[in-house]
């Protein structure tokens, strides 16, 4: 709490000087009421612009005087106000959205604040409006799934949980939905996200240059916003796709003051299906849901209070008593509180709980059932300081309890249970953050900041001792020691410096640079192909140490603004060291294992690579085209000969190319085709038989020694918006639209993994053993669907 | 740690039966790269009176499909360290290559609780490696049971399990291999190992009947050309199982066999481990030398035949 005080000490002496006046406000969807997050305000003739932060609120403090003021937003109508700022001036303003289809020509302003001109990098945002367009996978508008298609984004493969940025494991990105983090962000594998569309705002993502209020992961930020509900009317919105049907409402309960949204979904198959499957109808289940809520209510100008939640499952059962189950559960609630004009602060209060349970062996006699779960507590004061045009402060504070609940199994065997559960952990995270964003002329920018995090285990709880053996065996525990409750087991520490840069070559063009160095205390335990509903999360403990990432960052910015578009070209370099990564010995026991640390290893990684993308944002057809080119890689003493050696996720090519025209006033069409290079998998040279069995092997000891054949796919998508008007010709209420699309449209089968095996059959004694390769595709054919959305 | 398998299996399994439709899997035939051979040991004698064998092989191509040619001119040997006297002198069999035999006369091999060293000289290199006798409890029966509905035949499948009980004090481990009807069972998804009368290190089974999932994993596979409907046991089956004591380091051993070994094919390729080298305990006495992979382990034999007749109430 000391630094902020410092801070505050620190900021009052700005506050001297000339007569300056504070215009401030919000910016609002003009339909909806909803809050418009990053819309730009621009003022002239001195060129000072800001952004609006997540909850729509800007300030901008100028000399006193007459300003031409511009609010946009793209996609929206510009709206220009004339004011005189001769004392603090509050200015809401909503944003219409411009006439939703055909815009033979777009007049492209030039306030509209471009890439070029804000002082971030390595971030994209994406808009709802945009997954939507997106064509999807059976037809699911999915958040995971769109930023797929983003430079420095990449997955291991279809119905592979999550995503890699930059070159990071899946379990370095920290996923935020309203600010609580969601450690598992799947449906179904990876097939589909547990955000709901339909409740989504839009989602901004971090790969780089991440502002000091965020921490905890290595690789990346996904911070999902949620809608906040319209606060002028009841809106009903609902859809009928091939997995999902949707449901949501949202509307105001005091009109202008306080506004809702439920969204609800749920998977049909097993509806569908259970008249023809047994396995359904003897109590097993297939299905998948998720719920989500919000709602706010604005007391006055300075107070606001929202709450949010989640709660999402998938249920595997294949009888009454055998399968699986996962699922996130979060809430958050949040108030906002304006101090004075300058002066902002979200305080959050958050719950996060994610949990899986297993259970086979169906009777009361024999069984295993095992639970599993990390839950946290989270306090987040955040303050936003807006001193001038050129100086915006950043400070707070982070306060997280955790709880990890590795394993509370029992086996029962005969009707005697034995308990096989692991302790419990429990650990606290404390950060503190400060940041300053400096305009230190009309060309150049920089913003600096710093965050200290200190993470602590705590007992009750026992700490193992292991020996030092060769690298890449099994660790033996050699003791032990026991703590009691709320006794310190280890304590880490860690400043985490954050700088990025930016220098206006002119009006349409900049150079931007950063460094940012990331701590990750909680480490996501996964040997596994891909990542899956039952990895486990682990803190750091006295062998287990927090993971370190030193990223730097450059690139190259420039807007293109013609009559008619506007075309945005960046060129990002990036380059990660990290220390401490976590592998695992050849085979390694990753569940239920009390002396897991014993099959860990540590070592050191390095990503680096250059992200081309062009985007067209407005016209008939736009979209955009998504090049990365990159390597990443592990050194672990006792692998790969202790070599360096790619990860299962690298990937040299990724190419992505995303198309959307307007064909006419009903029908739009979409596209995207992606080309990636094949990830790098393990394949033997020989083999040898013991006792009847065959075994591959590989002479050279090696790790990811060969790459799968290459990834690519087409999907395409048809929209059709509804008749605007009846029969009769009077407008209709209600609004809808079909989606047609078809998913991997040329059938390839892309490679998912080749897997190496002795052929399934029993070898009469004397015969040589069969061996074959096989290949699988997760998904080798081409996929149709449709779906039917209502709104009214 | 096989319990932890069975969950793996059953992900995967639940998963395939999902009704996903859109995977699919093909055989390929990959260029692999090239690999020098390496020497390969397979030397698991135990106390059976019956010809002990230390195979010498050496590796090859993964697709080549023919015999592995054996290794001659070895001297194999085998120490019981524990009386520092006895040697058991293995001698190649002049009409199978690489085969390296010790036949008992009047006593079989081995003791309970002694420690053994296999010593193989070759071309002038010495490989060593070490095991011990641990103790074996007798196979008490073999049961069968039923799964699915008499009114309707075709569903019917039958299951084996085999009833034994582990001696008290922790840290047994053992290989529990069947035989149906002549033929050993070696299918990877069939290697049935015990720590104690569990699955794993850690899992508190100690001097207790083995449990349930070892007791019944003596049941084979269905092979390729098998139905799904297929029953696994048919009235009529022999069925004979054995339990071999082994080493600690074997048991290891055979842990990362059946993780490269048993694949999961289809959906099951997303919970996939990476494919790795499985452990030796066999080295060369000069670490710059030449190279070798393979096992040697010493077991005590228990064992019991029957022929499935009828279903028991288990």
């Amino acid at each position: 709490m000391r630094i902020v005080f410092f801070f505050c000490l620190f900021l009052t002496s700005y506050c001297i000087a000339q007569q300056k006046f504070t215009l401030s406000g919000y910016v609002k969807d003009a339909s909806n009421g909803e809050a418009m997050i990053g819309a730009t305000v621009f003022v002239q003739p001195v060129n000072a612009g800001t952004s609006t932060n997540e909850y729509g609120f800007y300030s901008l403090t100028l000399p006193a005087g007459t300003y031409t003021v511009k609010y946009n937003y793209l996609g929206y109508k510009l709206v220009t106000e004339e004011i005189t700022l001769d004392k603090n001036l509050p200015t809401d303003v909503e944003l219409v959205s411009e006439a939703t289809v055909l815009k033979e020509i777009q007049v492209v302003e030039e306030s509209d604040r471009p890439t070029a001109q804000n002082p971030g990098m390595s971030m994209n945002k994406m808009n709802v409006s945009v997954m939507k367009k997106i064509p999807a996978f059976l037809g699911e508008v999915d958040v995971i799934r769109s930023i797929l298609l983003l430079p420095g984004v990449s997955t291991v493969g279809e119905g592979a949980a999550g995503f890699n940025v930059r070159g990071g494991s899946v379990g370095q990105n920290l996923v935020y939905l309203d600010e609580a983090p969601v450690y598992n962000s799947s449906h179904l594998l990876g097939f589909f996200s547990v955000f709901n569309p339909d409740a989504v705002k839009d989602i901004t993502l971090y790969k780089g240059a991440v502002p000091s209020r965020f921490g905890g992961r290595l690789a990346s930020v996904l911070d999902v916003r949620m809608k906040e509900g319209n606060n002028k009317k009841t809106e009903i919105h609902g859809g009928i796709g091939t997995v999902f049907s949707r449901f949501s409402i949202e509307g105001p309960l005091v009109k202008n003051k306080s506004s809702f949204i439920v969204a609800a979904r749920r998977s049909y198959i097993d509806i569908l299906a259970r008249p023809f499957v047994s396995v359904l109808k003897n109590g097993g289940a297939l299905n998948f849901y998720d719920l989500t809520l919000k709602t706010n209510y604005n007391f006055n100008d300075k107070n606001k209070v929202y709450l949010s939640g989640y709660f999402g499952r998938d249920n595997f059962l294949f009888d009454k008593n055998q399968g699986f189950s996962w699922g996130n559960a979060t809430g958050t609630l949040r108030w906002n509180h304006l101090f004075n004009d300058k002066l902002f602060l979200n305080q959050a209060l958050v719950f996060s709980k994610y949990d899986y349970s297993l259970q086979f062996g169906g009777t009361e006699q024999n069984n295993f059932k095992w639970k599993s779960s990390i839950s946290n507590f989270i306090y987040r004061p955040d303050f936003s300081y807006f001193i001038n045009s050129n100086h915006e402060v950043n400070f707070g504070g982070e306060a997280i309890y955790y709880t990890f609940v590795p394993a509370n199994a029992t086996g029962t065997t005969n009707g005697t249970p034995v308990d096989v559960s692991l302790e419990k952990k429990y650990n606290s995270e404390i950060s503190l953050y400060a940041s300053h964003a400096l305009k230190i002329n009309p060309r150049v920018s920089i913003d600096y900041g710093l965050r200290y995090s200190s993470f602590s285990l705590y007992g009750p709880g026992t700490q193992y001792l292991y020996n030092d053996t060769v690298p890449g065996i099994r660790k033996r525990v050699i003791g032990e020691k026991t703590y009691s409750k709320r006794e310190a087991i280890q304590t880490y520490g860690n400043w985490q410096p954050r700088f990025s840069f930016k220098y206006q070559l002119n009006e349409n063009s900049s150079i931007k640079g950063s460094y940012n160095r990331m701590v990750q205390y909680l480490h996501l335990i996964s040997n596994t192909t891909a990542s899956n509903p039952l990895d486990v999360w682990t803190p750091s403990t006295a062998n287990i140490k927090p993971e370190l990432g030193d990223q730097l960052t450059t690139g190259y910015f420039r807007t293109l603004t013609t009559p008619t578009a506007q075309y945005e070209f960046s060129v990002e370099g990036y380059l990660r060291y990290t220390q401490n990564q976590i592998d695992y010995i050849n085979g390694a026991d990753i569940l239920i294992n009390r002396y897991l640390e014993g099959d860990l290893l540590s070592g050191k990684g390095r990503a680096y690579g250059v992200e081309f993308f062009a985007q067209k944002k407005t016209g008939r057809l736009n979209g955009w085209i998504s090049y990365t080119l990159g390597r990443t890689e592990l050194q672990v003493i006792g692998i790969n000969n202790d070599n360096w050696y790619p990860t299962r996720y690298n990937q040299t090519h990724n190419l992505k190319v995303v198309g959307f025209y307007e064909i006419n006033k009903r029908w739009s069409f979409s596209t995207n085709f992606i080309y990636t290079s094949g990830t790098p998998t393990t394949f033997p040279n020989s083999r040898y038989t013991q006792q009847g069995i065959l075994i591959p092997y590989l002479a050279t000891n090696a790790r990811n020694n060969v790459t799968l054949p290459s990834y690519n796919r087409l999907d395409i998508a048809f929209t059709l918006q509804g008749k605007e008007a009846d029969k009769s010709g009077r407008k209709r209420k209600n609004k809808d639209y079909w989606v047609f699309s078809i998913y991997n449209l040329y059938a390839r089968q892309n490679p998912f993994s080749i897997y190496f095996s002795q052929v399934n059959d029993q070898t009469l004694p004397g015969q040589p053993l069969l061996s074959q390769a096989k290949q699988i595709s997760i998904i080798g054919t081409f996929v149709p669907a449709i779906s039917y959305n209502l709104k009214f | 740690m096989r319990i932890k398998r069975h969950i793996w299996f059953f992900l995967a399994t639940g998963l395939a039966g999902a009704g996903f439709l859109f995977s699919c899997e093909k055989v390929i035939n990959p260029t692999l790269q090239p690999a020098t051979p390496v020497l390969v040991v397979d030397a698991w004698i135990n106390n059976k009176t019956e010809k002990q064998i230390v195979l010498l092989t050496m590796t090859q191509p993964y697709f080549d499909s023919s015999l592995p040619a054996g290794v001659s001119g070895a001297a194999v040997s085998v120490q019981d360290v524990t009386d520092g006297v006895t040697v058991y002198h293995f001698t190649e069999n002049p009409s199978v290559h690489g085969s390296y035999e010790w036949t008992p006369s009047s006593v079989n091999f081995g003791t309970i609780g002694h420690q053994y060293k296999l010593t193989i000289l070759l071309n002038g290199e010495t490989f060593v490696a070490s095991s011990y006798i641990g103790r074996v409890p007798a196979v008490d029966s073999i049961t069968f049971s039923q799964q699915g509905n008499n009114s309707n035949s075709k569903t019917i499948k039958y299951y084996g399990q085999f009833w034994a009980t582990d001696p008290k004090g922790p840290g047994d481990t053992y290989w529990i291999k069947t035989t149906k009807n002549d033929t050993l069972l070696t299918l990877p998804g069939e290697i049935n190992i015990a720590y104690d009368a569990g699955t794993s290190i850690g899992g508190d089974a100690d001097g207790v009947v083995f449990i349930s999932p070892v007791r019944r994993k003596i049941t084979p596979r269905l092979s390729s050309n098998q139905a799904s409907t297929d029953s696994p046991l048919i009235l009529g089956d022999s069925v004979y199982v054995e339990i071999n004591s082994i080493s600690l380091a074997a048991f290891n051993f055979l842990g990362q066999v059946i993780t490269q070994t048993n694949r999961p094919g289809g959906f099951g390729q997303l919970f996939s481990t990476p494919l790795a080298n499985v452990s030796s305990n066999l080295s060369n006495v000069n670490p710059s030398g030449s190279p070798i992979v393979g096992f040697f382990n010493t077991a005590a034999v228990s064992g019991r035949g029957v022929r499935f007749k009828k279903v028991s109430n288990n």
